[in-house]
């Protein structure tokens, strides 16, 4: 797992730098208010969990969530600012560090926002990156492609046993 | 699989633009009557090899992403068009919805329903010719589709709640073995292309039959931008986009469009000339205005025991008690239920959402059952594809703007669906249930309508284009209004009623 949160960081840290609009604003680099996905204590992992939150699911598989939104919305410039706007509205909702208010003022801030159009997107990113995810997928038992199975012909597709009789 | 190939300068050939319900039937029908067709596809041609149970990845390479303004619709660019994506439901439209106007009278000030210009009666021989082409279960000598675990709450459900009219049928995917195809495995990737081609696409049965005939050629990769005409106004060709950019024109004797709503309007309105000025075949002004996607609706309910809803076709099974036409209801025209699945993202996706009222559902995935609402959608002029003023596509054409709002019969009908399918739910003591909108832009229909009068639409009873003799449309976009049931068969029926029209007037020399 170190190893992975390391090779995550440095690619983080690269995808800022490829940002010309998170290479140019500080809530992103390295530091203590960081927003970036670089670990399970960053602001996106905090609020994948709070989009998503399934208990018992572990925190390594939000920050994974978060370093693939920010992965793939760090690469334009367009969905860059799409997630730096979020970012920065949910700080100002808390009059500054969102990741350091507690959950009840981090949801309200987020209920706050939810009508903007930077915060749609961020929230389709999440839900993409979030219930594609295999560990994901495995906590909600749902197993994934079938083909190679041969499909749920022989696997169940009619077991259904609690129905009352009708007709 | 290589068919007869055809030179630019062969004037005699019909240009099919579009490969999906509509242009890979009418071009396949045309083909098997000796008529030398060249079909244009944006998309490129996949295999089912090609076909994995990956719905991003397979939206990578078969949806249509090119960009557009406004409203989303789920549709592709490939060969097969949006058969590759469908679900394969079938229904027959009611008589009654071939006469919208006369039955529903204009229901406001924003309403421009019209009545269809040809009766069911007429389409009935055309619907059966299409139900056989298509191997629709539970027509003809085809048994109904296998009853799943999803589709048995939803009966039992619907039952208990006083409904009757309940079918595993209508589905174009195999039941059992046919036409060379296999029977439904269950796979459950329907949405992401049948990877065993069970379901009824395009890619893997028209155009294939179309090509051994000889008289059918295929172009894929080939992005059609313009439709040429003469002095006289008859069409005389089509431009189109290679793959690497490169423009050519291929000759026609006459072109049938059928690019799904957005694009055959687009190709209709960007092919303006001295003759044309507001677009070709659009002297009434009605091309890309009337557009109708259906009055769509989601219901999600957590049920007291597992269902799995992974486990089986997409969508098996339809109710329809409420389709007809029942003023009593407070709205115009009548909606079908529709037992759907989904993996865990569609089912996010479709509730929208986040926070723990989201993940009350989401913790519950392998309990939760679904239907689909599809019902009447009232015609509206201001409900439209256009093309923006000034902004261009990476290939040069103008984007397409679709304008769509729901009209409030469509709310009021979706608020009655919704009230049905919570009865069907807690009949069987659900947990959890959510209702609402679904804008998921999967039945597009009327920007190019079949009219009487050539003021009120585009087309004549034959999807004939009014101003223009030698054009055709064969898509969704001839439906004079929407009906409630999904689309994709009537498209068929009136392709195949179509080839047999353009072969009779080429045989009597007035094509």
């Amino acid at each position: 797992m170190e190893d992975s949160r390391l090779s995550r960081r440095k690619f983080v840290l690269s995808a800022i730098a490829a940002s010309s609009v998170l290479a140019t604003t500080k809530r992103w680099l390295p530091g203590n208010d960081a927003w970036a996905a670089e670990s399970e204590n960053s602001a996106l992992t905090r609020l994948s969990r709070l989009l998503f939150p399934h208990p018992g699911l572990a925190d390594v598989v939000y920050a994974d969530v978060a370093a693939s939104l920010f992965t793939s919305f760090s690469s334009d410039s367009a969905n860059g600012q799409l997630l730096d706007a979020a970012a920065s509205a949910l700080d100002a909702q808390v009059g500054g560090n969102w990741f350091g208010v507690d959950e009840d003022r981090q949801v309200a801030a987020i209920r706050n926002i939810q009508g903007e159009a930077f915060f749609a997107a961020i929230l389709a990113g999440l839900r993409g990156a979030f219930y594609y995810h295999p560990a994901v997928w495995s906590h909600l038992g749902y197993p994934g492609s079938s083909k190679e199975h041969g499909g749920y012909k022989h696997r169940g597709f009619n077991d259904i046993d609690w129905l009352p009789e009708i007709e | 699989m290589m068919g007869k190939q055809f030179t630019p300068d062969d004037a005699s050939v019909v240009v099919v633009i579009g490969s999906g319900a509509g242009g890979g039937t009418v071009a396949n029908e045309l083909a098997q009557k000796g008529i030398d067709v060249v079909c244009l596809e944006a998309g490129s041609r996949l295999t089912l090899a090609d076909v994995e149970n990956n719905p991003p990845l397979m939206d990578a390479r078969m949806g249509w992403h090119d960009k557009r303004i406004g409203n989303f619709l789920w549709v592709c660019k490939t060969v097969g068009g949006t058969t590759m994506r469908w679900s394969g439901v079938t229904p027959r439209l009611q008589a009654h919805e071939f006469r919208a106007l006369t039955t529903y009278g204009q229901i406001d000030a924003g309403t421009s329903l019209i009545d269809w210009p040809l009766t069911l009666d007429e389409l009935a021989p055309y619907y059966d010719k299409a139900e056989l082409k298509m191997g629709v279960s539970g027509s003809h000598a085809i048994p109904p589709s296998e009853e799943s675990n999803n589709y048995k709450v939803f009966k039992a459900g619907a039952r208990l709640a006083g409904y009757q009219q309940v079918t595993s049928g209508r589905m174009a995917i195999n039941p059992v073995a046919r036409d060379g195809r296999p029977g439904c495995q269950q796979i459950g990737f329907c949405h992401a292309g049948c990877a065993i081609g069970a379901k009824w696409s395009t890619l893997y049965t028209e155009i294939p039959k179309a090509e051994l005939t000889g008289h059918f050629e295929l172009r894929a990769n080939s992005m059609a931008v313009r439709i040429d005409h003469d002095k006289t106004g008859k069409v005389t060709g089509v431009i189109y986009r290679d793959q690497e950019g490169k423009l050519h024109e291929q000759k026609a004797r006459a072109v049938c469009v059928a690019g799904n709503v957005v694009e055959t309007a687009r190709i209709l309105l960007n092919s303006d000339s001295m003759l044309f000025p507001n677009g070709l075949a659009n002297s009434s002004g009605q091309v890309g205005r009337n557009y109708m996607r259906h009055t769509f609706g989601a219901v999600l309910a957590v049920m007291p025991k597992p269902v799995n809803m992974h486990r089986s076709a997409r969508q098996t099974g339809i109710l329809f008690d409420e389709q007809a036409h029942n003023p009593e209801r407070g709205f115009a025209g009548g909606y079908q239920l529709q037992a759907i699945g989904g993996d865990p993202h569609t089912m996010s996706d479709t509730l929208g959402g986040w926070g723990s009222e989201h993940t009350a559902f989401m913790d519950n995935y392998s309990n939760l059952a679904a239907l689909f609402i599809t019902g009447e959608d009232p015609a509206e002029s201001r409900n439209r594809i256009s093309l923006h003023d000034t902004e261009l596509d990476a290939s040069g054409l103008p984007v397409p703007v679709v304008e769509y709002r729901n009209h409030q019969n469509t709310d009021a009908m979706r608020d009655h669906a919704i009230g049905a399918s919570r009865r069907i739910y807690e009949s069987l003591g659900a947990l959890h249930f959510w209702g609402g909108d679904a804008p998921v832009g999967c039945h597009n229909m009327g920007v190019a309508r079949m009219s009487a009068d050539p003021n009120d639409g585009v087309t004549n009873r034959w999807g004939q284009a009014h101003d223009v003799p030698n054009l055709f449309v064969s898509d969704g976009s001839i439906f004079s209004s929407s009906g409630a049931g999904n689309p994709t068969l009537t498209i068929v029926a009136l392709a195949i009623r179509q080839a047999d029209h353009i072969a009779e007037r080429m045989n009597q020399k007035t094509l």
